[in-house]
């Protein structure tokens, strides 16, 4: 599959601290490219340097296999974005953001009414924006990107502001675009669950750095399960199951094990059992990608 | 000329000819009021010279603030909706955008200035000057004008461009209408450095004071066009610096 964006070693300092890091990311033609990190991770100045409203430090920028700076407008006029929250001139109508958009792009009016359609503002296109809901400007940010149905669209943080039943609606539109117009996209968000369901390839950065690139499958075979056990006396079977060579901890009310075989599990049972050490219960414990997801960036509180 | 029809398209429902249309009218009510007091203490007043000079020396007041409001209105749209971005992301260039919206508002100060000359015009027919119609004085105070406008545009549009907050630049304006207003009593080298003070610099009619009379003198062109180049020099200095200073601002 064709890349369309390749960054090499793409990096953006503030002053002494690097906001970006040497960030290599990859988008393949077709692909629904979840960029994660918590806020302030740097998805949105990476974004920004991509479309070039933000001048790396140093590194490198490709979209559609062209260099950009030198193919400026011909990357952006078959790129359509919405980046951080949505632009938009407050005392025109809704129609009349998406003309200003249309005159620029220079695409035929059908686009202006089918952009609107997809994201169900055509019954409030007449309506000036600074009276729409943060939603209802997030949908026009969202138009203004799809107007000219382009081949590229990147997208930061397009959910922000929408009710759930409004980001079920823009995950649905988003998944089909790629079969329904060929789209490629690249979307950004801080939550797992958003991205998970729709992404097919995912990369995760936190404090400016990559630490994860690849397929969502991937992200997922990190999960590997972990055994919890309780007994009627874990100090003590703790003691019996290391002096038999097992590695566990003690979590709570329960030994944790990682990376245990059937065989090991009937085998620490068999063991529990022998050494008169009641067994309450085994569980089976799946991490979902959200824990993976702080596990690999190390934060919790500030997603 | 795409760039300027979508900067002049997104002023829709922004009433700014409507606001310059109102600020004009105070304008011309002042200036006809000083002129009809001028006339009807001394009737030999009643001359094209008198009414330009008050003209130009109402300009230096009004015009300033008049510009800052106008160009503040014309960039206060992309600071408020965010949209420089919008804009910069569909292969527009800032210094695209900066220009075309230089043109939106030297458009609209030139329509300003237009329609004012023909106002006093209409004036001084119906307050049946003797002389005809001096076309050419005009013609001087326009260009005087225009000139003038162009360079307080042009600073006006770097501040409004680079600071978010608009109060700074109509501050700037209400300062630069201060200035215009009171030019004329600063040392002549110390007004040159006034930008709002050309206002008055480059009227075609200047007063002066003679045993205890106004009189009005018609300047010589040759004289003013020193100034001119000057201050042309210098617009084209702040245009350039307001401009690359603006397009290396972090989006």
């Amino acid at each position: 599959m064709n890349q369309i964006i390749a960054t090499y070693n793409l990096s953006k300092r503030y002053g002494d601290t690097y906001g970006v890091k040497d960030v290599n990311l990859s988008v393949s033609e077709g692909d629904i490219y979840g960029f994660l990190g918590p806020n302030g991770a740097g998805k949105s100045t990476t974004l920004k340097m991509i479309l070039g409203l933000s001048r790396p430090t140093s590194g490198m920028v490709t979209v559609f296999d062209k260099e950009f700076e030198s193919n400026r407008n011909f990357i952006l006029s078959q790129t359509g974005s919405l980046i951080e929250s949505p632009s938009y001139y407050g005392h025109l109508t809704g129609l009349e953001n998406m003309r200003v958009v249309q005159r620029l792009r220079e695409v035929p009016d059908k686009n202006v009414l089918e952009a609107l359609k997809i994201v169900r503002l055509e019954k409030h296109k007449d309506k000036k924006v600074s009276k729409y809901s943060l939603g209802m400007k997030q949908r026009l940010g969202i138009a203004m990107a799809l107007i000219s149905f382009p081949k590229l669209l990147i997208l930061d943080e397009p959910t922000n502001g929408l009710d759930p039943a409004g980001i079920e609606e823009i995950r649905e539109l988003i998944k089909s675009l790629p079969e329904r117009y060929g789209m490629t996209v690249l979307i950004s968000s801080h939550l797992l669950s958003e991205i998970e369901q729709i992404a097919t390839t995912v990369g995760i950065i936190n404090n400016g750095v990559m630490i994860f690139q690849g397929s969502i499958e991937k992200l997922k075979s990190k999960s590997s399960p972990s055994i919890m056990i309780k007994t009627g006396d874990n100090i003590l079977a703790h003691r019996v199951l290391r002096a038999k060579g097992f590695s566990l901890v003690r979590n709570d009310d329960f030994l944790v094990f990682e990376g245990l075989t059937d065989e090991n599990i009937a085998q620490v049972n068999r063991t529990l059992v022998e050494s008169n050490i009641d067994v309450l219960r085994i569980l089976e414990h799946k991490k979902n990608l959200e824990r993976i997801f702080l596990d690999i960036t190390g934060k919790e509180s500030s997603l | 000329m795409k760039i300027i029809s979508i900067e002049l398209y997104k002023l829709r429902h922004k009433r700014i000819t409507l606001m310059l249309i109102l600020f004009l009218l105070v304008e011309i009510a002042w200036t006809f009021m000083a002129t009809s007091k001028s006339i009807s203490s001394n009737p030999e007043n009643a001359t094209w010279e008198m009414l330009i000079a008050i003209v130009a020396s109402i300009n230096g007041l009004f015009l300033p603030i008049l510009t800052a409001i106008c160009v503040s209105r014309i960039c206060d749209m992309e600071h408020k909706g965010d949209t420089l971005k919008l804009l910069l992301s569909t292969s527009m260039k800032r210094g695209e955008l900066y220009a075309a919206k230089y043109v939106s508002a030297a458009i609209l100060m030139i329509l300003v200035s237009i329609l004012q000359i023909f106002s006093i015009m209409i004036f001084g027919i119906m307050n049946n000057f003797k002389e005809s119609v001096p076309l050419f004085l005009f013609v001087r105070l326009l260009i005087g004008t225009t000139l003038t406008s162009l360079i307080v545009i042009a600073f006006q549009q770097w501040i409004s461009m680079a600071v978010k907050n608009q109060a700074f630049s109509l501050c700037l304006g209400m300062i630069g209408g201060f200035i215009g207003m009171t030019a004329d009593l600063f040392p002549a080298k110390v007004r040159s450095l006034f930008i709002w003070s050309y206002y008055t610099g480059l009227s075609p009619v200047t007063q002066s004071y003679a045993n205890e009379k106004i009189q009005f003198i018609i300047r010589d062109v040759s004289s003013l066009i020193p100034a001119m180049a000057a201050l042309i020099v210098v617009g084209i200095c702040i245009y350039m610096v307001g401009s690359f200073q603006v397009s290396r601002q972090e989006i």
